[in-house]
Protein backbone atom coordinates (compact mmCIF):
# COMPACT_ATOMS: atom_id res chain seq x y z
CA UNK A 1 0.00 0.00 0.00
CA UNK A 2 1.15 3.50 -0.75
CA UNK A 3 0.60 6.35 1.65
CA UNK A 4 -1.29 8.37 -0.95
CA UNK A 5 -4.72 7.06 -1.88
CA UNK A 6 -5.01 5.85 -5.46
CA UNK A 7 -7.18 8.29 -7.45
CA UNK A 8 -8.51 5.31 -9.40
CA UNK A 9 -11.94 4.29 -8.10
CA UNK A 10 -13.40 0.89 -8.99
CA UNK A 11 -16.58 -0.04 -7.16
CA UNK A 12 -18.79 -3.06 -7.86
CA UNK A 13 -22.51 -2.22 -7.90
CA UNK A 14 -24.69 -5.13 -6.73
CA UNK A 15 -28.23 -4.73 -8.07
CA UNK A 16 -31.29 -6.91 -7.68
CA UNK A 17 -33.72 -5.40 -10.15
CA UNK A 18 -34.26 -2.67 -12.71
CA UNK A 19 -34.97 -0.05 -10.06
CA UNK A 20 -31.74 -0.72 -8.22
CA UNK A 21 -29.89 -0.77 -11.53
CA UNK A 22 -31.20 2.67 -12.45
CA UNK A 23 -30.67 4.05 -8.94
CA UNK A 24 -27.04 2.94 -9.07
CA UNK A 25 -26.21 4.05 -12.60
CA UNK A 26 -28.30 7.05 -13.69
CA UNK A 27 -27.21 9.46 -10.91
CA UNK A 28 -23.58 8.38 -11.54
CA UNK A 29 -23.90 9.48 -15.17
CA UNK A 30 -25.92 12.61 -14.36
CA UNK A 31 -23.37 13.83 -11.83
CA UNK A 32 -20.61 13.40 -14.39
CA UNK A 33 -22.57 15.24 -17.06
CA UNK A 34 -23.37 18.08 -14.66
CA UNK A 35 -19.73 18.33 -13.59
CA UNK A 36 -18.62 18.41 -17.21
CA UNK A 37 -16.73 15.12 -16.79
CA UNK A 38 -16.44 12.77 -19.74
CA UNK A 39 -18.59 9.69 -19.20
CA UNK A 40 -19.09 6.41 -21.06
CA UNK A 41 -21.51 3.55 -20.51
CA UNK A 42 -20.50 0.09 -21.74
CA UNK A 43 -23.13 -2.44 -20.65
CA UNK A 44 -25.22 -5.16 -22.34
CA UNK A 45 -27.69 -3.72 -24.89
CA UNK A 46 -30.85 -4.19 -22.85
CA UNK A 47 -29.30 -2.36 -19.88
CA UNK A 48 -27.92 0.31 -22.19
CA UNK A 49 -31.49 1.16 -23.24
CA UNK A 50 -32.61 1.29 -19.59
CA UNK A 51 -29.91 3.81 -18.74
CA UNK A 52 -30.57 5.86 -21.89
CA UNK A 53 -34.29 6.05 -21.07
CA UNK A 54 -33.50 6.92 -17.46
CA UNK A 55 -31.20 9.75 -18.54
CA UNK A 56 -33.52 11.34 -21.06
CA UNK A 57 -31.95 14.54 -22.38
CA UNK A 58 -28.90 14.06 -20.17
CA UNK A 59 -27.91 11.15 -22.47
CA UNK A 60 -26.57 13.61 -25.05
CA UNK A 61 -22.80 13.71 -24.89
CA UNK A 62 -22.52 10.34 -23.14
CA UNK A 63 -20.66 7.62 -25.02
CA UNK A 64 -22.73 4.42 -25.16
CA UNK A 65 -21.36 1.01 -26.15
CA UNK A 66 -23.06 -2.37 -26.18
CA UNK A 67 -20.70 -4.48 -24.08
CA UNK A 68 -22.00 -7.68 -25.70
CA UNK A 69 -20.34 -6.43 -28.89
CA UNK A 70 -17.45 -4.21 -27.78
CA UNK A 71 -16.54 -6.49 -24.87
CA UNK A 72 -17.48 -9.94 -26.07
CA UNK A 73 -13.77 -10.74 -25.77
CA UNK A 74 -12.94 -9.69 -22.18
CA UNK A 75 -9.30 -9.18 -23.24
CA UNK A 76 -10.44 -6.42 -25.59
CA UNK A 77 -12.20 -4.33 -22.93
CA UNK A 78 -9.21 -2.57 -21.33
CA UNK A 79 -7.48 -1.49 -24.55
CA UNK A 80 -10.50 -1.31 -26.87
CA UNK A 81 -13.18 0.15 -24.57
CA UNK A 82 -11.96 1.55 -21.25
CA UNK A 83 -8.58 3.01 -22.12
CA UNK A 84 -9.71 3.84 -25.66
CA UNK A 85 -12.26 6.18 -24.04
CA UNK A 86 -10.25 7.38 -21.02
CA UNK A 87 -7.05 8.09 -22.96
CA UNK A 88 -8.92 10.18 -25.53
CA UNK A 89 -10.16 12.67 -22.90
CA UNK A 90 -8.37 15.87 -21.94
CA UNK A 91 -6.35 15.56 -18.74
CA UNK A 92 -7.35 17.33 -15.54
CA UNK A 93 -10.88 15.98 -15.42
CA UNK A 94 -12.03 12.74 -13.84
CA UNK A 95 -13.24 10.23 -16.41
CA UNK A 96 -16.22 8.09 -15.47
CA UNK A 97 -17.19 4.79 -17.03
CA UNK A 98 -19.88 2.24 -16.26
CA UNK A 99 -18.55 -1.14 -17.39
CA UNK A 100 -20.60 -4.32 -17.12
CA UNK A 101 -18.45 -7.12 -18.52
CA UNK A 102 -20.12 -10.01 -16.67
CA UNK A 103 -23.76 -10.83 -17.37
CA UNK A 104 -25.89 -13.92 -16.87
CA UNK A 105 -25.19 -16.01 -19.94
CA UNK A 106 -21.41 -15.60 -19.98
CA UNK A 107 -20.24 -19.18 -20.59
CA UNK A 108 -18.00 -21.26 -18.34
CA UNK A 109 -15.39 -20.92 -21.06
CA UNK A 110 -15.62 -17.11 -21.04
CA UNK A 111 -15.84 -16.59 -17.30
CA UNK A 112 -12.17 -17.05 -16.30
CA UNK A 113 -11.20 -14.43 -18.91
CA UNK A 114 -13.97 -12.12 -17.62
CA UNK A 115 -12.90 -12.28 -13.98
CA UNK A 116 -9.20 -11.92 -14.85
CA UNK A 117 -10.14 -8.83 -16.87
CA UNK A 118 -11.98 -7.34 -13.86
CA UNK A 119 -8.92 -7.99 -11.70
CA UNK A 120 -6.50 -6.46 -14.24
CA UNK A 121 -8.47 -3.21 -14.53
CA UNK A 122 -6.94 -2.24 -11.17
CA UNK A 123 -3.37 -2.50 -12.43
CA UNK A 124 -4.24 -0.97 -15.81
CA UNK A 125 -5.72 2.18 -14.22
CA UNK A 126 -3.53 2.55 -11.15
CA UNK A 127 -2.86 6.24 -10.49
CA UNK A 128 -5.43 7.48 -13.01
CA UNK A 129 -8.21 10.03 -12.28
CA UNK A 130 -10.79 7.52 -13.45
CA UNK A 131 -13.87 5.89 -11.89
CA UNK A 132 -15.12 2.60 -13.33
CA UNK A 133 -18.41 1.38 -11.87
CA UNK A 134 -19.17 -2.31 -12.53
CA UNK A 135 -22.77 -3.48 -12.14
CA UNK A 136 -23.45 -7.10 -11.07
CA UNK A 137 -26.88 -8.70 -11.35
CA UNK A 138 -27.02 -10.47 -7.97
CA UNK A 139 -30.26 -12.31 -8.78
CA UNK A 140 -29.03 -13.95 -11.96
CA UNK A 141 -25.30 -14.39 -11.41
CA UNK A 142 -23.78 -17.33 -9.50
CA UNK A 143 -22.64 -16.95 -5.92
CA UNK A 144 -19.04 -17.55 -7.04
CA UNK A 145 -19.22 -14.62 -9.46
CA UNK A 146 -20.31 -12.32 -6.63
CA UNK A 147 -17.60 -13.65 -4.33
CA UNK A 148 -15.04 -12.98 -7.07
CA UNK A 149 -16.41 -9.45 -7.57
CA UNK A 150 -15.50 -8.67 -3.95
CA UNK A 151 -11.92 -9.73 -4.72
CA UNK A 152 -11.65 -7.76 -7.97
CA UNK A 153 -13.18 -4.52 -6.61
CA UNK A 154 -11.79 -2.55 -3.66
CA UNK A 155 -15.24 -1.16 -2.87
CA UNK A 156 -18.86 -2.26 -3.08
CA UNK A 157 -22.15 -0.39 -3.53
CA UNK A 158 -25.50 -1.99 -2.68
CA UNK A 159 -29.00 -0.53 -2.45
CA UNK A 160 -28.80 -0.80 1.34
CA UNK A 161 -25.51 1.07 1.36
CA UNK A 162 -25.33 3.45 -1.62
CA UNK A 163 -22.02 4.95 -0.50
CA UNK A 164 -19.10 2.76 -1.49
CA UNK A 165 -17.75 0.65 1.37
CA UNK A 166 -14.71 -1.60 1.45
CA UNK A 167 -15.47 -4.90 -0.28
CA UNK A 168 -13.47 -6.64 2.45
CA UNK A 169 -11.94 -9.26 0.20
CA UNK A 170 -9.98 -7.20 -2.35
CA UNK A 171 -7.16 -9.34 -3.80
CA UNK A 172 -6.92 -8.97 -7.60
CA UNK A 173 -3.55 -10.76 -7.93
CA UNK A 174 -5.06 -13.85 -6.30
CA UNK A 175 -7.90 -13.79 -8.83
CA UNK A 176 -5.51 -13.52 -11.79
CA UNK A 177 -3.46 -16.43 -10.40
CA UNK A 178 -6.45 -18.51 -9.30
CA UNK A 179 -8.12 -18.43 -12.71
CA UNK A 180 -4.85 -19.23 -14.51
CA UNK A 181 -6.07 -22.79 -15.00
CA UNK A 182 -5.13 -25.45 -17.52
CA UNK A 183 -7.47 -25.23 -20.50
CA UNK A 184 -9.81 -28.16 -20.41
CA UNK A 185 -10.93 -30.28 -23.31
CA UNK A 186 -7.91 -30.80 -25.50
CA UNK A 187 -9.53 -31.90 -28.71
CA UNK A 188 -8.42 -34.88 -30.73
CA UNK A 189 -6.69 -32.74 -33.33
CA UNK A 190 -3.22 -33.38 -34.64
CA UNK A 191 -0.86 -30.57 -33.66
CA UNK A 192 1.59 -28.98 -36.04
CA UNK A 193 5.03 -28.33 -34.60
CA UNK A 194 6.73 -25.20 -35.92
CA UNK A 195 9.98 -23.30 -35.49
CA UNK A 196 11.54 -20.22 -37.10
CA UNK A 197 11.97 -21.92 -40.46
CA UNK A 198 8.44 -23.32 -40.65
CA UNK A 199 6.55 -20.25 -39.34
CA UNK A 200 4.91 -19.49 -42.71
CA UNK A 201 3.84 -23.14 -43.01
CA UNK A 202 2.11 -22.94 -39.64
CA UNK A 203 0.12 -19.96 -40.88
CA UNK A 204 -0.81 -21.74 -44.13
CA UNK A 205 -1.98 -24.71 -42.08
CA UNK A 206 -4.19 -22.48 -39.90
CA UNK A 207 -5.76 -20.64 -42.83
CA UNK A 208 -6.39 -23.89 -44.73
CA UNK A 209 -8.12 -25.32 -41.66
CA UNK A 210 -10.00 -22.06 -41.08
CA UNK A 211 -11.26 -22.12 -44.64
CA UNK A 212 -12.30 -25.73 -44.34
CA UNK A 213 -14.18 -24.86 -41.12
CA UNK A 214 -16.08 -22.01 -42.75
CA UNK A 215 -14.11 -18.80 -42.25
CA UNK A 216 -14.06 -16.36 -45.16
CA UNK A 217 -12.95 -12.82 -45.96
CA UNK A 218 -11.91 -10.65 -43.02
CA UNK A 219 -12.31 -13.48 -40.51
CA UNK A 220 -9.91 -15.62 -42.51
CA UNK A 221 -7.48 -12.70 -42.61
CA UNK A 222 -7.92 -12.37 -38.84
CA UNK A 223 -7.07 -16.04 -38.31
CA UNK A 224 -3.98 -15.60 -40.44
CA UNK A 225 -2.86 -12.50 -38.47
CA UNK A 226 -3.60 -14.18 -35.12
CA UNK A 227 -1.67 -17.31 -36.08
CA UNK A 228 1.29 -15.25 -37.27
CA UNK A 229 1.43 -13.28 -34.00
CA UNK A 230 1.08 -16.27 -31.69
CA UNK A 231 3.53 -18.48 -33.56
CA UNK A 232 6.07 -15.67 -33.98
CA UNK A 233 5.85 -15.00 -30.23
CA UNK A 234 6.64 -18.67 -29.58
CA UNK A 235 9.69 -18.51 -31.83
CA UNK A 236 10.96 -15.19 -30.43
CA UNK A 237 9.92 -15.38 -26.76
CA UNK A 238 8.60 -18.88 -26.12
CA UNK A 239 11.57 -21.18 -26.51
CA UNK A 240 11.87 -21.13 -30.30
CA UNK A 241 9.43 -23.95 -30.96
CA UNK A 242 5.68 -24.30 -30.57
CA UNK A 243 2.71 -26.43 -31.46
CA UNK A 244 -0.36 -25.21 -33.33
CA UNK A 245 -3.85 -26.70 -33.36
CA UNK A 246 -6.97 -25.48 -35.15
CA UNK A 247 -10.44 -26.93 -34.63
CA UNK A 248 -14.16 -26.09 -34.53
CA UNK A 249 -15.96 -25.81 -31.19
CA UNK A 250 -19.41 -24.45 -30.28
CA UNK A 251 -19.69 -22.44 -33.46
CA UNK A 252 -16.18 -20.98 -33.21
CA UNK A 253 -12.98 -21.71 -35.04
CA UNK A 254 -10.35 -22.18 -32.35
CA UNK A 255 -6.64 -21.55 -32.85
CA UNK A 256 -4.33 -22.73 -30.08
CA UNK A 257 -0.59 -22.24 -29.77
CA UNK A 258 1.50 -23.87 -27.07
CA UNK A 259 5.14 -23.26 -26.29
CA UNK A 260 7.58 -23.67 -23.45
CA UNK A 261 7.81 -19.98 -22.53
CA UNK A 262 6.12 -18.27 -19.62
CA UNK A 263 3.97 -15.18 -20.04
CA UNK A 264 5.14 -13.03 -17.13
CA UNK A 265 3.12 -9.88 -17.82
CA UNK A 266 -0.63 -10.30 -17.22
CA UNK A 267 -1.28 -6.96 -18.96
CA UNK A 268 0.43 -8.08 -22.18
CA UNK A 269 -1.92 -7.32 -25.07
CA UNK A 270 -4.13 -5.09 -22.91
CA UNK A 271 -2.23 -1.81 -23.17
CA UNK A 272 -3.14 0.49 -26.03
CA UNK A 273 -0.02 1.30 -28.03
CA UNK A 274 0.70 4.95 -28.83
CA UNK A 275 1.50 5.62 -32.50
CA UNK A 276 5.14 6.39 -31.74
CA UNK A 277 5.74 3.05 -30.00
CA UNK A 278 7.53 0.57 -32.25
CA UNK A 279 6.60 -3.08 -31.95
CA UNK A 280 4.84 -4.93 -29.15
CA UNK A 281 1.39 -4.93 -30.74
CA UNK A 282 0.92 -8.59 -31.62
CA UNK A 283 -1.14 -9.68 -28.60
CA UNK A 284 -3.02 -6.38 -28.65
CA UNK A 285 -4.19 -7.12 -32.18
CA UNK A 286 -5.18 -10.66 -31.13
CA UNK A 287 -7.30 -9.21 -28.30
CA UNK A 288 -8.89 -6.60 -30.53
CA UNK A 289 -10.09 -9.04 -33.20
CA UNK A 290 -10.79 -12.27 -31.30
CA UNK A 291 -14.17 -13.23 -29.83
CA UNK A 292 -12.44 -14.81 -26.84
CA UNK A 293 -8.84 -15.33 -25.75
CA UNK A 294 -7.97 -17.84 -23.03
CA UNK A 295 -4.46 -18.14 -21.62
CA UNK A 296 -2.81 -20.64 -19.33
CA UNK A 297 0.80 -20.07 -18.35
CA UNK A 298 3.09 -21.72 -15.81
CA UNK A 299 6.65 -23.02 -15.46
CA UNK A 300 5.96 -25.73 -18.04
CA UNK A 301 4.83 -23.37 -20.76
CA UNK A 302 2.10 -21.18 -22.17
CA UNK A 303 -1.07 -22.08 -24.03
CA UNK A 304 -3.06 -19.36 -25.79
CA UNK A 305 -6.43 -20.35 -27.21
CA UNK A 306 -8.22 -17.91 -29.50
CA UNK A 307 -11.89 -18.24 -30.49
CA UNK A 308 -13.16 -16.69 -33.72
CA UNK A 309 -16.80 -16.63 -34.78
CA UNK A 310 -17.31 -16.86 -38.55
CA UNK B 1 5.71 -31.86 -20.45
CA UNK B 2 4.70 -28.58 -22.06
CA UNK B 3 4.92 -29.31 -25.72
CA UNK B 4 3.87 -32.65 -27.10
CA UNK B 5 5.56 -33.16 -30.40
CA UNK B 6 3.41 -34.54 -33.15
CA UNK B 7 4.04 -35.30 -36.75
CA UNK B 8 3.26 -32.23 -38.81
CA UNK B 9 -0.15 -32.76 -40.38
CA UNK B 10 0.45 -30.35 -43.23
CA UNK B 11 3.28 -30.11 -45.66
CA UNK B 12 5.44 -27.17 -44.75
CA UNK B 13 6.44 -25.11 -47.74
CA UNK B 14 9.84 -23.64 -48.25
CA UNK B 15 10.41 -20.16 -46.88
CA UNK B 16 8.47 -17.87 -49.23
CA UNK B 17 10.86 -14.94 -48.91
CA UNK B 18 10.49 -11.34 -49.96
CA UNK B 19 11.97 -9.68 -53.01
CA UNK B 20 12.15 -5.96 -53.58
CA UNK B 21 12.91 -4.14 -56.83
CA UNK B 22 12.81 -0.47 -57.91
CA UNK B 23 9.84 0.82 -59.89
CA UNK B 24 10.67 2.10 -63.34
CA UNK B 25 9.97 5.75 -63.97
CA UNK B 26 8.65 6.49 -60.46
CA UNK B 27 10.17 6.78 -57.03
CA UNK B 28 9.21 3.60 -55.29
CA UNK B 29 9.54 -0.14 -54.94
CA UNK B 30 7.77 -3.27 -56.00
CA UNK B 31 7.71 -6.00 -53.36
CA UNK B 32 6.77 -9.65 -53.81
CA UNK B 33 6.37 -12.43 -51.26
CA UNK B 34 5.60 -12.22 -47.55
CA UNK B 35 6.60 -9.98 -44.67
CA UNK B 36 7.16 -12.01 -41.54
CA UNK B 37 9.87 -12.74 -38.98
CA UNK B 38 12.31 -14.06 -41.59
CA UNK B 39 11.82 -11.23 -44.09
CA UNK B 40 11.30 -8.27 -41.75
CA UNK B 41 14.85 -6.99 -42.24
CA UNK B 42 14.41 -6.84 -46.03
CA UNK B 43 11.12 -4.97 -45.58
CA UNK B 44 12.56 -2.51 -43.09
CA UNK B 45 15.52 -1.81 -45.36
CA UNK B 46 13.13 -1.16 -48.25
CA UNK B 47 11.20 1.32 -46.10
CA UNK B 48 14.40 3.08 -45.06
CA UNK B 49 14.92 3.69 -48.78
CA UNK B 50 11.61 5.57 -48.89
CA UNK B 51 12.83 7.92 -46.15
CA UNK B 52 16.03 8.77 -47.99
CA UNK B 53 14.61 10.86 -50.83
CA UNK B 54 12.74 14.14 -50.65
CA UNK B 55 9.86 13.51 -53.10
CA UNK B 56 6.33 14.20 -51.99
CA UNK B 57 5.22 10.73 -52.96
CA UNK B 58 6.85 7.34 -52.56
CA UNK B 59 5.05 4.41 -54.15
CA UNK B 60 4.95 0.84 -52.93
CA UNK B 61 3.60 -1.67 -55.41
CA UNK B 62 2.35 -4.52 -53.20
CA UNK B 63 0.07 -6.56 -55.46
CA UNK B 64 2.44 -9.55 -55.23
CA UNK B 65 2.74 -9.37 -51.44
CA UNK B 66 0.51 -12.04 -49.92
CA UNK B 67 1.00 -11.40 -46.20
CA UNK B 68 2.35 -8.72 -43.84
CA UNK B 69 2.42 -9.37 -40.11
CA UNK B 70 1.78 -6.76 -37.41
CA UNK B 71 5.48 -5.94 -37.01
CA UNK B 72 5.68 -5.37 -40.78
CA UNK B 73 2.66 -3.06 -40.61
CA UNK B 74 4.37 -1.35 -37.67
CA UNK B 75 7.56 -0.77 -39.66
CA UNK B 76 5.46 0.87 -42.38
CA UNK B 77 3.57 3.02 -39.85
CA UNK B 78 6.87 4.05 -38.33
CA UNK B 79 8.33 4.99 -41.71
CA UNK B 80 5.25 7.05 -42.53
CA UNK B 81 5.49 8.87 -39.23
CA UNK B 82 9.10 9.76 -39.92
CA UNK B 83 8.39 11.02 -43.47
CA UNK B 84 7.43 14.50 -42.40
CA UNK B 85 4.19 16.40 -42.88
CA UNK B 86 4.24 17.05 -46.63
CA UNK B 87 5.30 13.63 -47.84
CA UNK B 88 3.32 10.43 -48.19
CA UNK B 89 3.58 6.78 -49.12
CA UNK B 90 1.12 5.44 -51.67
CA UNK B 91 0.28 1.73 -51.35
CA UNK B 92 -0.81 0.00 -54.54
CA UNK B 93 -2.90 -3.15 -53.99
CA UNK B 94 -1.79 -3.88 -50.43
CA UNK B 95 -2.81 -7.26 -48.98
CA UNK B 96 -6.06 -7.06 -47.01
CA UNK B 97 -4.28 -8.09 -43.78
CA UNK B 98 -2.19 -4.90 -43.97
CA UNK B 99 -5.28 -2.73 -44.25
CA UNK B 100 -6.81 -4.59 -41.30
CA UNK B 101 -3.73 -4.08 -39.08
CA UNK B 102 -3.40 -0.40 -39.98
CA UNK B 103 -7.08 0.29 -39.36
CA UNK B 104 -7.07 -1.45 -35.96
CA UNK B 105 -3.70 -0.40 -34.59
CA UNK B 106 -2.91 2.90 -36.34
CA UNK B 107 -6.31 4.48 -36.96
CA UNK B 108 -6.15 7.93 -38.48
CA UNK B 109 -2.51 7.60 -39.48
CA UNK B 110 -1.67 10.46 -41.83
CA UNK B 111 0.69 10.03 -44.74
CA UNK B 112 -0.58 6.73 -46.16
CA UNK B 113 -2.71 6.67 -49.25
CA UNK B 114 -4.38 3.63 -50.77
CA UNK B 115 -5.83 4.47 -54.20
CA UNK B 116 -9.02 2.58 -55.00
CA UNK B 117 -8.57 1.08 -58.41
Amino acid sequence: MTAVADPFVHPALFYRDEQEYLAGTVPFVREAVEAGEPVAVAVPGENLRLIQDGLGDAAAGVRFLDMRQAGRNPGRIIPGVLRAFADAQPSGRRVRIIGEPIWAGRTANEYPACVQHEALINAAFQGREVTILCPYDVKRLDEQVLTDALATHPTLITSGSPLPRASGAYDPEAVVAGYNRPLSHVPDVQGLVFDDVTLPGARYHATAEGMRLGLTGTRLDDLSLITAELTTNSVVHGGGVGELRVWAEDGYVVCEVRDSGRLEDPLAGRRPAPHEQRGGRGLLLVNLIADLVRVHTDHEGTTIRVFLAP
Amino acid sequence: MGIRYGTPSAAVDAEPGLTVSPLSGRRGLRAAGEVGLATRVIWERALEEALRGDEDVYELELSAVTFIDVAGAGALADAVRRLGPDRRIVLHAPPSVLRRSLELLWPGLDGIEVPTS
